[in-house]
This record gives C-alpha cells, structure tokens and sequence, in this order.
C-alpha cells in the first residue's frame, strides 16, 4: 500500500471515528440536559395545576360558605343548595368538576356522575388498587392534600390518571374535592419529548451527512491526488526512460564513431604500414616473410570485425547521408536475408532531420523490419518516408498475418515499440499502429516544426566556410 | 593541364590526399611512394579544406574520404565536380554500402575504393582515374553488377538543396552566386534542375514547398 493510500484510509478513519464520538456525546449530552427540562417541566406543570387545584377548591369553598353560614340548622336544605353551585362549577370543559362525600363515603355531590350520588363509595378502588374515596377523606381529614388516582375522564369516557385536592368541612363531616385529568400535562410532556427526540434524530441526521459528506470529500481528493501523483511519476518514468535511451543511443553513436574513425583507421595505418614494408622488401628482393603475410590477413579480419560491431552500435549512413539512405541501405540488407520484398517512397529532400529524430525513425524501421522477419509471414513491405503540408509521415506496411499488438508491444525483445511509440511522442509526434489478418500497418507523423530549419543549421554553415575560402 | 608534355620526362599525376585521419595518410603515403609516376602534393584533414586547396593546386586526382569534419567528401566532391571538371574525385572510405556507392557517383566521382583494399590497387585506381576511366574496388564493382546504381531522378543533391534554400529564403540568383563564390549561370542552371527535379514552375512554388519540407522557416 503506498503512502498516500495509507493517509487517505487514515484519514476516512478518522472522520468516522470523530463522527461516532460525536454523535455519541451530542445525543447523550441533549438527551440528559432535555430529561433534566422535562423533568423540572412536569414538576412545574404539577406545581402549577395543585396551585390552580388550591385556587378552585378555594373559590368553590368561597361560594359555598353564604350557604353554609346561612342554612345553620337544616342541613338538607343548605346540602342540596351546595350541590347546586357546586353541579354547576365546570371548569376546563367537562373535565373540571366538583365532587364531595360524606365522612363514610357517600357521595353528596358529583356533576358529571349524577348516579353516584346518595350511595356508599367507602370501598371504591381504581384499576391500581388505590381506596380512592378513603385516601380522599383521609386527605381532607389532615388538613387538604393532593392524591393521585385512576378515574374515568368525562370528556373521553376512559380511565385516565388524575390528581385531586380535597378539603374537609367539619361542620358536617364532609369531604370536598376537584381534580385534574394529568393527561394533558403528560401530553404536553410527551409532545416535548418527542420534539427533543425528532431534534436528537436531525442531529444525527447532519452528523451522518457531514460524516458522509466529508468522507466522500476524501475520497474524490485521495483519487484526484493519487491519479495526479500516478500520472507525475508515469510522466517522470517516461521522460527518463527517454532519457536514458537518448543517453544510450549518444553513447552508441560515440562508440561507434570512435571505432570507425579511431580504431579502425589506426588499424588501416597498420596495415598500409605493412603494406609499406612489403614494397620495401620487394625494392631490396627480399621475400616476403610468412609471418608478415599473416599479419596483414589477420589485421584484415579485425578492420572487419571493428567495423561490423561499429555499424551493429549505429549506423554511420544515418549521419553521413541521412535517413532515406539509411532506410534504403537496412531494407537491402532486410531483402538479401529474408528475400521480402520491400519497396521504399523516399523524399526528394535530404539531411533535413536531426540527430535524434534520424534515430528514431531508424530504429522505428529497424524494430517493424524484426517484428516482420519474426511474425509476419509476409510477401511484401512498403516503406513510405514522405513530407506533405509540413507533417513528415513514416507508414510501415506489409501484407502478412498481423499480431496481438498488445502482447507485441508490451514485448521486451529489442528496443519495442512502446518504447518506441513514446519516443515518437516525446518528440511531438504521433504513434499508430494497427494490425489484422490482412497485414500490419505503423505511422508515425512528426511535426515539420520539429525539425524545421536543422538542414540549413548543419549545412549553411559549411558553405559558409567554403564561401570564405573561396573568397 | 596537368597532363601536358614537360621535357623528356613523363609528367606525374598530382594527387590531393583528403582524409581527417593523418595516420592513413602517412602510411598510405609511404605506400605510394614506391610509385614513379605519380605525386602526392598535399595532404588536407577536413572537407571545407580540401576545397580551398584543391582550388589553388587544381591536382590531377583527388583521393577523398567520405566521413569527415565540416563538409563530408561526398558533398565536397559534389562542390569540386561543379568547380574543377578537369579533377578526378577517386573516393577512399571504409564504407561499403551502396547507397554510399551511388551517392558517391551522382556527387560526381569517379571511382570508389575501399580503405582495406591494398596499396596496390589504390594505385591502378588513382591512374586509372586520372586517364578518365572509372574505378571501383573489388566488392563493389561486384555490388555494382548485382544492383546497378540507379539515378534517382527526383532527389536533390544536397548543393542542390543549398541552393533551394537561398532561394526560399529570398536570395536572388546573383545573390545566391555570390554567397556560393559559383557563377550566376552555374546557380541559374541548379535552379533548373531543382524544378525539373521536384516538378515545379514558379518560384512561388519552390518556396512552398521549401516550407512545407521544413527545410526554411515560414517567413
């Protein structure tokens, strides 16, 4: 795994890390801060209703104490004006009502269950097992308090939780109470709770989409920066791959030259040396040693040998007379080995191309000629060197079978044609190769620009010595 | 005039030795030496020299190498043909391949010998060129008879390409002349051949397409 793959799976790490651990504190966070609020929100509504509780119980008592005060005596009388007022004290719709029993639990007052009244409710329990009438009485009897129970809510018909005060009247040994249904707090509560809930669900909601969002955010990065720094180093590979081969093709060309116009002209001076010797010898009527004899064969062999490992490292006809002669001198000898026969189309130019262009092509030639020899089964080849609307073409055509050229140019025999194909490139130009059952054919097109003026470089000059010369 | 009768005696061939590789020369000189009728008169290492001395010694044959610094002999043998007809160009080079061989004849020489051939060979080379006959070595004669040289009709020696550059450059003929030290008629007869050569009319068109060859920059 390379480096910048390793930071980027870190870094995806991470941001998933960050993000679980955020979610996790957040909603904790908010979910005991929003149970502390609830909390202190269902006390104070408590609170509140008990106070409310007080301040009606109080009003009921209020209009009820005239009666109490008036019908000293009859207590039937002053019973049935309190369940007057008090069966028409509703508050809260239907839901807020007064109730009131005797000390055994017989019910005196009750607006909204009329049926109840005048019977004994002392052993009353709700579906909790609560002694609702007793803990009532019980309440009242201490002083007042709040008592929370099962009873069936008159606006709904069902049993629902509720929490009443009830005060004692002692005159007469009763019982007074009201209540409320704690539904609607619980609903108020419940209502908030689930707005903290949907809340903790959007925040998790955005973690999640900036977690996402940031991994995808790393990941086209990580692939932009990796396919930038993969193309960078390809480009860097290429580009010293073109290097060295340019390194080594200077370093043939030296070579080369320094066989042909060193070793081998000393070796010619040996010889024409010997060569000396033997006329001296002749003049004087000495014959001519066997050893010397010898000599001048065996000199012979190596000028042979030099000059065929100086023409095998580059070709001399390349710099001396350009690249249609070279072409023409590779195909003759190409024909003589294989008997195909290739026909080469030549410019009517010369010497118009540099060095390194001069080069390529050649070995571009060199590597299809090999690649046919090899492969092709071909009859005939066509060789067109031409230059037309400032773009020099090279089409290498045969009539053979063809070949994989993926597999042929991924090949490591010889210099390749990939090499060769971004060896073209590198120099501006293009690359094609196209093969079928029908025969191969490779063109390269090379900009005039590319080489533009370099016969006039290369040859003005020595006119120009020879116009000073002359002059 | 080289060749003219000089008292009783025989008059040598005077022989220019044009190679860059002095060792060569001076063992080929020791060579010759042995031979009475002819002369080796100077010895020149480059091309662009070999031009300038052949100009004032007018020798009877030159013996001109092909690669060399400056000019090669091929394009220096071309320059000389056109400027000393009565010189004899024999070409003495280690190459053997015959566009080498071809080149060589269409620049005008007149032979072609092999540096590895003997001393003596060189010799009946060099006098048979100064009468005026042709030579080749061994070898290439025999590659001359397998494949016989063709001229290749459409492709501009390389003076030839010189001069269409001038041209495309805008130089007039005269100009061209005097840059080349050649006579306007000499330049006016290359210009000639140049269109007959390449099948063009006008000048117009010599400049396009010395454009579209890259052999000039587009003005």
């Amino acid at each position: 795994m390379t480096l910048p793959l390793r930071l980027f799976y870190l870094a995806i790490l991470q941001v998933i890390i960050t993000a679980f651990i955020t979610y996790y504190l957040v909603t904790n966070e908010y979910r005991d801060l929003s149970q502390k609020n609830v909390d202190a929100l269902g006390s104070f509504l408590i609170t509140q209703k008990k106070q409310e509780l007080e301040n009606y119980t109080s009003i009921a008592f209020s209009s009820i104490e005239h009666i109490y005060h008036r019908f000293d005596a009859q207590e039937d009388v002053a019973k049935s004006a309190i369940a007057e007022v008090l069966n028409s004290m509703l508050y809260n719709g239907d839901d807020g009502y007064f109730f009131m029993y005797d000390d055994k639990g017989t019910n005196i007052v009750h607006p909204k269950e009329p049926d109840r009244v005048g019977k004994v409710w002392w052993d009353l329990e709700d579906n909790s097992g609560n002694k609702v009438i007793q803990e009532l009485i019980k309440n009242a009897k201490n002083g007042g308090d709040f008592f929370r129970y099962n009873w069936r809510q008159p606006s709904k018909g069902v049993s629902e939780e509720k929490m009443s005060y009830a005060v004692y009247i002692d005159r007469w040994d009763w019982m007074m109470g009201t209540g409320v249904y704690l539904n609607e707090v619980n609903q108020q509560l419940s209502d908030i709770q689930s707005e903290i809930d949907r809340h903790i669900h959007n925040t998790k909601t955005i973690i999640l989409v900036v977690a996402l969002t940031s991994i995808f955010i790393i990941f086209i990065s990580g692939i932009i920066v990796n396919l930038n720094h993969k193309k960078k180093a390809e480009e860097k590979i290429s580009e010293l791959g073109q290097r060295v081969i340019d390194v080594q093709e200077e370093e043939n060309r030296h070579i080369s030259r320094e066989l042909h116009d060193g070793i081998i002209q000393i070796l010619i001076s040996i010889k024409y040396s010997i060569e000396a010797t033997s006329l001296f010898l002749k003049k004087q009527q000495v014959e001519k040693p066997v050893p010397l004899t010898q000599a001048e064969e065996n000199l012979g062999f190596a000028i042979q040998e030099v000059r065929r490992i100086s023409h095998h490292m580059h070709p001399q006809i390349l710099d001396e007379l350009g690249l249609s002669s070279a072409i023409e001198a590779l195909v003759n000898d190409f024909s003589k080995q294989t008997s195909i026969n290739v026909a080469v189309n030549k410019p009517s130019l010369r010497k118009l191309l540099p060095d390194f262009i001069n080069t390529t092509l050649y070995r571009v030639v060199q590597e299809s000629l090999t690649n046919i020899r090899k492969h092709a089964k071909a009859n005939n080849v066509c060789i067109d060197l031409s230059i037309e609307s400032k773009w020099l073409t090279l089409i290498i055509k045969d009539d053979g079978i063809g070949f994989d050229i993926d597999t042929q140019i991924n090949s490591t025999n010889g210099i390749g044609l990939r090499n060769l194909a971004e060896r073209v490139e590198y120099h501006m130009g293009h690359f094609d190769i196209s093969s079928s059952r029908k025969g191969t054919i490779t063109t390269i097109k090379l900009p005039t620009a590319s080489f533009v003026n370099h016969f006039n470089k290369s040859n003005l000059n020595s006119e120009n010595n020879n116009e000073q010369s002359n002059g | 005039m080289n060749n003219q009768m000089d008292n009783n005696s025989t008059p040598k061939i005077t022989v220019l030795l044009v190679d860059d590789h002095p060792m060569v020369q001076n063992g080929l000189k020791a060579c010759l030496a042995y031979y009475d009728d002819i002369e080796i008169i100077d010895a020149i290492n480059d091309g662009s020299e070999a031009l300038k001395a052949a100009m004032e010694l007018k020798p009877d044959v030159i013996l001109m190498d092909v690669s060399m610094p400056n000019l090669n002999g091929i394009d220096a043998t071309e320059i000389l043909s056109e400027q000393l007809p009565n010189t004899k160009v024999l070409i003495f080079s280690m190459h053997d391949s015959p566009e080498f061989v071809s080149s060589a004849v269409q620049a005008g020489a007149s032979g072609y010998v092999l540096k590895d051939t003997s001393s003596e060979e060189v010799y009946y080379a060099i006098t048979a060129v100064a009468k005026g006959n042709t030579h080749f070595s061994g070898s290439i004669a025999k590659m001359l008879i397998e494949n016989p040289i063709q001229p290749e009709k459409n492709k501009l020696t390389t003076r030839e390409q010189v001069i269409l550059s001038y041209i495309a450059q805008g130089f007039s003929s005269k100009e061209v002349a005097q840059k080349l030290s050649i006579s306007f008629r000499t330049v006016e007869a290359h210009r000639r051949n140049i269109k007959s050569k390449l099948r063009l009319e006008s000048f117009a068109d010599l400049v396009r397409y010395a454009i579209n060859h890259g052999l000039v920059e587009e003005a």
